[in-house]
């Protein structure tokens, strides 16, 4: 017996050791381009282009193109242009999708059936491009932040998310606020919401890289450059070595400064992710099973 | 994750969206033939003066949308600040640095009514669209209070932009080609060969470039000709005499489509000579954007079909310095061949951008006046000067006629031609801006070439340009590549004539073209 277990204890490390190198092959694989982006962004580009365009681990470091772009370029602007939408945006989102996922996700609600209809259909079919635009421009909301925040107030799918959630807190706890005298609006605020903290975090991060990465309501509201969020600077960045040649006088940025902008629009996400992890797993988890 | 969904749905909408266009279109469309006249003052003065209508004590917005990139931002865009003060106005202009961006923008804005004042229509089957949805002002009324817009493109010019006689947008000037064969000199010094003059000693070139480690670094990592995609034959396609597969001119005196002229069967066969023998870039048909270019600057590539801004700017020949100090780039005459000496085609109708007013601006005289009369100024000397070259005293100075630039043009000018809505007189144009290319300016301009027609023909309904020309390109890389034998050239015809209704396009374009005064 003892012996079966020895076999069945080196099968499972074997097992777990091959795990692990699949896994990290993996991982790797997912880091080498992130990798490649952030060393030829601290590569001069003469150094680039003698390695024929290709640096791994950077020889000579510069910060050149970080420079330029900090200071000579509309990518400060257009940073606080993303940070308002994202922090300003995911509030109004989070405050908006938990009022409406609370009453959801109580029983008693009068109708409730026929509300989540109206939000499942919401999921499936859209008003499309040009009445949404019309809807945009008849509120007066074209050429404003607002017109970036506004129109995605509330994800459909992460409603029934957050409704899922509440519905796992036990009943009793209501019945024993209720019993002390609260109201709805006290409940949601002191009972419900401290309770879901993974949620309401694993859905504000939904929120907010859908912010950070704003980009087709920008191109399609605003025209005023000085209201272009970071993501459509640097796709402009980008794109300018991906057309053929309109004009003499087009610069073309060099690879080095492209790659320091992808690196400059992605990092502040990169960032925030492995402090909310934790939640982020907890959140998804418990949506989904008891959803 | 969000994006592929939007896609669809954009795409979706679109259809639905040009359905709902049309229908409004055709009902407004009829209701106004306004005759121009009566309407507005007279024209002012054709002088050259073109000076701003006296009237405008109210600063008019106008807003301008087009594709480009590098504007700056509002303060800091002198153009704007003296156009603005020329012509009291405030013009906002947007620009998109995205071709599909932008047709979504317009399309998404002509649907829905919020016209933008002036815009650049993306390409000719767009500005059909929406001639025949009613969209575009009829400029024909208006041709007197355009007199210094239209002096400048040329009258002639206007036809890329007519239908049925009247004419519907402004086209630039026209441009000059930029497109040569480039070679390494150095290349062919370290092998002691000559700069090759017939298309023969092209493909030996090339393969020379190619097994002879031509850059001694003792491997054989080097290829002969690049470009992007089958582009990178035009010489050879002019050698042969022929235009680029689906080009149409004239062939002494008569109308050709290059598709059917013999020499075309001829030029397939040797470019797959080409290919045959190793010495063109195996990711040719996969090179998108610059990718071509960059293998010339990296020293890849020993000869490259490319424009003269993208090897020889100032931006470039630094960095091929930096990979190579001792590299030198020569241009290169086009090879001779059996059917004479041209570099590839340059399309005559072509046009750098087409620029359009909306049909609802008819009614807002003012604002349709500031347009004139901004279309009018960057036409004539001093509007012209200024989108060109910048301020005058500040990035340039005038001696006599002669346009002298001052050091912070390079530095400050470099996005004036966003403004350009006109266009520029390309050539002395460029060698002011471009003064150390001079030469390779020069040298492109001059080269023979087999003028095109393709830029003044409007497609049939029932035609599919799209997918014929991709049916073309398609094909025509078979051949090339020796994928499909030459001996089935002529079924690949009849399947281009019946299934994609090629037919009907070829008898439509010799049509117009035949009205338009070409041929007989």
């Amino acid at each position: 017996m003892g012996g079966r277990h020895m076999v069945r204890g080196t099968e499972e490390r074997v097992f777990q050791i091959v795990v692990a190198a699949v896994l990290s092959l993996c991982g790797l694989a997912a880091l080498f381009p992130l990798l490649y982006v952030l060393s030829v962004s601290l590569t001069p580009f003469s150094e680039v282009l003698r390695n024929g365009g290709f640096i791994l681990i950077p020889r000579s470091i510069t910060f050149d193109a970080y420079r330029k772009l900090l200071t000579e370029s509309n990518v400060p602007q257009a940073f606080g242009v993303t940070a308002f939408i994202t922090v300003v945006g995911t509030l109004l989102n989070l405050a908006v999708t938990s009022l409406m996922a609370y009453p959801l996700s109580r029983k008693q609600l009068p109708g409730r059936n026929l509300f989540l209809m109206l939000i499942v259909f919401t999921l499936l079919f859209s008003g499309g491009i040009i009445p949404t635009y019309l809807v945009v421009k008849s509120l007066g909301l074209l050429d404003s932040v607002w017109s970036m925040i506004l129109p995605n107030m509330v994800w459909s799918f992460n409603v029934l998310i957050m409704k899922s959630f509440y519905e796992t807190l036990p009943e009793e706890l209501f019945e024993s606020a209720r019993m002390d005298g609260a109201k709805e609006f006290r409940i949601l605020a002191r009972i419900v919401l401290p309770l879901s903290v993974p949620v309401t975090l694993t859905i504000g991060l939904f929120y907010a890289v859908g912010h950070w990465n704003e980009f087709f309501q920008a191109i399609m509201y605003v025209t005023d450059r000085e209201l272009f969020p970071l993501q459509v600077i640097v796709r402009e960045i980008l794109i300018q070595t991906q057309q053929p040649l309109e004009n003499a006088e087009n610069m073309t940025p060099t690879e080095t400064l492209q790659m320091a902008s992808v690196i400059l629009a992605s990092l502040p996400i990169i960032v925030v992710y492995p402090f909310l992890q934790k939640h982020f797993t907890k959140g998804m988890l418990l949506g989904s099973v008891k959803g | 994750m969000i994006r592929t969904p939007r896609m669809f749905r954009l795409m979706a909408v679109m259809l639905l969206a040009s359905g709902l266009t049309t229908a409004c279109g055709s009902n407004e469309g009829d209701s106004s033939d306004a005759p121009a006249s009566g309407s507005g003052p007279s024209p002012s003065a054709p002088s050259d003066s073109a000076s701003p209508s006296a009237d405008s004590g109210k600063v008019v917005k106008l807003d301008i949308i087009e594709t480009g990139n590098n504007l700056p931002p509002p303060d800091k865009d002198f153009i704007k600040r003296e156009l603005d003060k020329a012509l009291h106005t405030d013009i906002s202009l947007t620009v998109y640095a995205s071709g599909d961006d932008y047709k979504n923008q317009l399309n998404v804005r002509m649907a829905s009514g919020n016209f933008p004042d002036l815009f650049m229509v993306p390409d000719r089957s767009t500005l059909k669209q929406y001639v025949q949805q009613g969209l575009l002002l009829d400029l024909s009324p208006y041709k007197d209070q355009l007199k210094a817009a239209v002096d400048f493109v040329g009258e002639d010019s206007l036809k890329k932009t007519s239908f049925d006689g009247k004419v519907y947008a402004i086209p630039k000037a026209p441009n000059i080609p930029y497109n040569t064969y480039w070679i390494r000199k150095d290349w062919l010094d370290k092998l002691g060969l000559q700069p090759p003059q017939t298309i023969d000693e092209l493909l030996s070139t090339a393969v020379a470039f190619t097994e002879q480690d031509p850059d001694g670094n003792g491997k054989k990592d080097t290829i002969g000709l690049t470009g992007s995609k089958l582009s990178a034959f035009a010489p050879v396609f002019g050698a042969f005499g022929v235009g680029n597969p689906g080009d149409f001119y004239l062939s002494g005196g008569k109308l050709m489509n290059s598709l059917y002229e013999p020499g075309m069967k001829d030029a397939l066969a040797f470019i797959n000579k080409m290919i045959a023998s190793g010495s063109v870039d195996p990711e040719l048909m996969a090179n998108t954007g610059l990718q071509h270019q960059e293998k010339a600057i990296k020293g890849q590539a020993g000869i490259v079909w490319i424009d003269w801004p993208n090897l020889s700017k100032d931006q470039f020949t630094e960095q091929i310095e930096k990979v190579n100090p001792n590299a030198e780039w020569i241009q290169l005459a086009p090879p001779k061949g059996p059917g004479g000496q041209n570099d590839g085609s340059f399309d005559i109708g072509g046009s750098p951008g087409i620029y359009a007013i909306p049909k609802a601006l008819e009614k807002n005289e003012e604002k349709l006046r500031k347009v004139f009369d901004l279309l009018n100024y960057v036409s004539t000397k001093d509007g012209s000067n200024l989108v060109q070259f910048g301020v005058q005293g500040r990035h340039f100075n005038l001696e006599g006629d002669k346009v002298v630039p001052t050091d912070l043009m390079a530095q400050e000018a470099g996005f004036t031609w966003l403004y350009q809505f006109t266009g520029r007189p390309e050539k002395s144009y460029l060698q002011v801006k471009f003064e150390k290319q001079a030469s390779f300016i020069d040298f492109a301009d001059k080269q023979p070439r087999i003028q095109t027609l393709n830029g003044f023909l409007m497609t049939p309904d029932g035609y599919n340009a799209a997918d014929a020309n991709r049916y073309i390109e398609e094909e025509t890389v078979k051949f090339a590549y020796g994928k499909r034998p030459l001996s089935e050239y002529d079924a690949f015809l009849s399947t281009l004539e019946t299934s994609m209704n090629y037919k009907s396009f070829l008898d439509s374009a010799f049509q117009q073209l035949k009205e338009l005064g070409y041929g007989n």
